[in-house]
């Protein structure tokens, strides 16, 4: 019996692009257990929202999180509309989804990026943002910012795309589709990236479904869940099958990424093609006084917002739980018995964003 | 095969631009759309202080007193929030990131003095005599015509709602649950000292019975 100890790894560590902390329990460069703990970057939004209008609200919640901005955006927009009933005009669908699945392009690549960089594969990270950099320049064009956008607001949007700009973006993407699959074939099929990822971290179908995985990580272990398979935004009138696999390895985490990097470019090329004209956003009357819960399928998977209002500028409760959050127990559980140098690898596949988590 | 591949992308890497930029010495392009510091045209400003109130981050302040607008610049996140709200129109968000900075940056910006005559007159009147004249002119006055109500006024009294100065009164006749009868009296008056003519009530009017003229 060789004796234990215990490994801190985090918060300030090279592959955690943010702060979370893990105790690792080691026997023999075995993680025997992992015990995390969060708490380095809370911001306290949810008691925020007594003091912040309705509607100023929309740029803090964008404020969550550096990389899935516009879909919190969104998301906080679909629960106050619904809350409101206000029915958003079509155009503002189909821009606010083409924006979305931009975003899904730049997160999972630069995901990808830091994946590269956790096996130390240093060209293949700046290949992967070099690639990003494209989807940047995209909205910083269309929206003002790179990477918080502010042009989602209750009842619509505040920038248009014109016809033009459509037809660039779609040029862009086809462009960057050949450079594109480049770099993921060296994901998918070198050797040594396979070596690292292939085998490691098995989460099984049940243990997936047991453990409320969502998003890639749910996808990966063959759960069929995509919420954007209920036809909120444009989904419903655009041809889309979410991107299952079945061995729930880091791999398969890997390729269902890979995998939904074509499959936002097909849906930006689908929006683009049956873009409806009309207005781009509708006037907000009133303040909210119901209570909505909206879901939205953000890069890293499912997230919830909940607001209640009591009938005046303040909404009364907000809550946003992200998709990391409910990762974290899968990825402890994955953690569980893997070899220490893998450890950067199964956390990293969980794609984990502490900002979002921690709110 | 992986000699010819390794060799294809040598051979492009030689004669590619890099795809970085040699910043600052190459500047940066700016996209029409880039949202990157808060600019105000001072003189078209009446200090109604609507965008200090709508900020997120608290960035900006407005002094009646001093007659002068402020923003924190690093609290300043460049949302574009004043911009939309603001009633006169004399914020703009120009491309231009604000420069590094070891210190917090503040801005101040100062109304010109006299609002009753234009700017560039009164900078052009020869006597200082004139121009002090100008100054003690408190600023609220109405630079140009006074605010109005047409006979379509149903007294509903959104305009008063929406006042930032709270400078409208609105009342109508109520019925009296008991007796049946009309109580009270249709009013709607401007305070003229605090109305800045800042046009929110002219544009929330559901009737268009408002007007400055």
């Amino acid at each position: 019996m060789s004796k234990r100890t215990i490994i801190p790894f985090g918060p300030q560590h090279p592959v955690l692009p943010e702060p979370v902390h893990l105790d690792l329990v080691i026997e023999d460069e075995r993680v025997v257990e992992a015990i995390p703990s969060i708490g380095y970057i809370h911001r306290g939004l949810e008691k925020l929202v007594e003091k912040r209008e309705f509607t100023e609200m929309v740029y803090v919640i964008e404020r969550i999180c550096g990389i899935c901005s516009f879909g919190h955006g969104w998301g906080y927009c679909k629960s106050v509309e619904g809350n409101m009933g206000i029915v958003v005009p079509d155009r503002a669908e189909f821009l606010r989804t083409i924006w979305h699945e931009l975003s899904r392009i730049h997160s999972h690549l630069l995901w990808l990026g830091l994946l590269a960089d956790g096996f130390g594969f240093e060209s293949l990270f700046m290949h992967s943002w070099r690639l990003r950099e494209t989807v940047l320049d995209i909205f910083e064009k269309t929206t003002g910012g790179r990477v918080i956008f502010s042009v989602c607001k209750l009842g619509g949007v505040r920038k248009d795309i014109d016809a033009d700009g459509l037809k660039e973006i779609v040029r862009l993407l086809a462009g960057m589709k050949a450079e594109l699959k480049e770099l993921t074939d060296v994901f998918l099929d070198d050797y040594s990236v396979k070596n690292r990822l292939v085998g490691v971290g098995v989460l099984s179908r049940d243990e997936a479904a047991e453990l409320c995985t969502v998003g890639p990580m749910a996808r990966a272990s063959g759960l069929r869940q995509d919420i954007r398979m209920d036809g909120h935004g444009a989904y419903a009138k655009l041809n889309f099958e979410p991107a299952v696999e079945t061995d729930g390895d880091c791999h398969a985490r890997c390729k269902v990424r890979v995998r939904e990097l074509f499959q936002s470019i097909d849906l930006i090329t689908q929006c683009a093609e049956s873009m409806p004209d009309g207005e781009l956003s509708v006037p907000v009357k009133g303040s909210p006084s119901g209570e909505f819960v909206a879901r939205m399928e953000q890069p890293r998977g499912e997230a919830y917002y909940y607001s209640i209002g009591n009938g005046s500028k303040f909404l009364e409760r907000m809550r946003v739980r992200t998709p990391t959050n409910m990762n974290i127990p899968a990825m402890v559980k994955t953690l569980q018995g893997c070899d220490l140098a893998d450890v950067p690898m199964l956390i990293l596949t969980v794609d984990p964003c502490i900002s979002c988590t921690e709110r | 095969m992986a000699i010819l591949k390794i060799g294809k992308m040598v051979m492009g890497s030689l004669f590619k631009k890099p795809a970085t930029l040699m910043y600052p010495v190459v500047p940066r392009k700016w996209q029409e759309r880039t949202r990157g510091h808060i600019d105000i045209a001072i003189e078209d400003c009446i200090l109604c202080g609507i965008c200090a109130r709508k900020c997120p981050t608290n960035a900006i302040t407005v002094a009646k007193e001093t007659k002068s607008w402020t923003i924190r610049r690093m609290q300043c996140i460049q949302c574009s929030c004043c911009v939309e709200v603001c009633p006169k129109k004399c914020l703009d968000n120009k491309n231009e990131y604000t420069t590094p900075s070891t210190e917090k940056l503040v801005d101040s910006f100062e109304k010109p003095a006299a609002e009753a005559a234009p700017a560039g007159e009164l900078r052009a009147a020869p006597d200082g005599a004139a121009a002090s004249a100008g100054a003690a002119t408190p600023a609220p006055v109405p630079a140009d015509g006074t605010l109005k109500c047409g006979d379509t006024c149903i007294y509903c009294g959104i305009c008063a709602k929406k006042c930032p100065q709270e400078a409208l009164t609105v009342s109508r006749k109520k019925k009296n649950a008991q007796t049946g009868e009309q109580e009270g009296e249709n009013i709607w008056s401007v305070d003229a000292e605090n109305c800045i003519l800042c046009g929110i009530c002219v544009e929330v009017c559901p009737k268009k019975s408002l007007a400055i003229e």
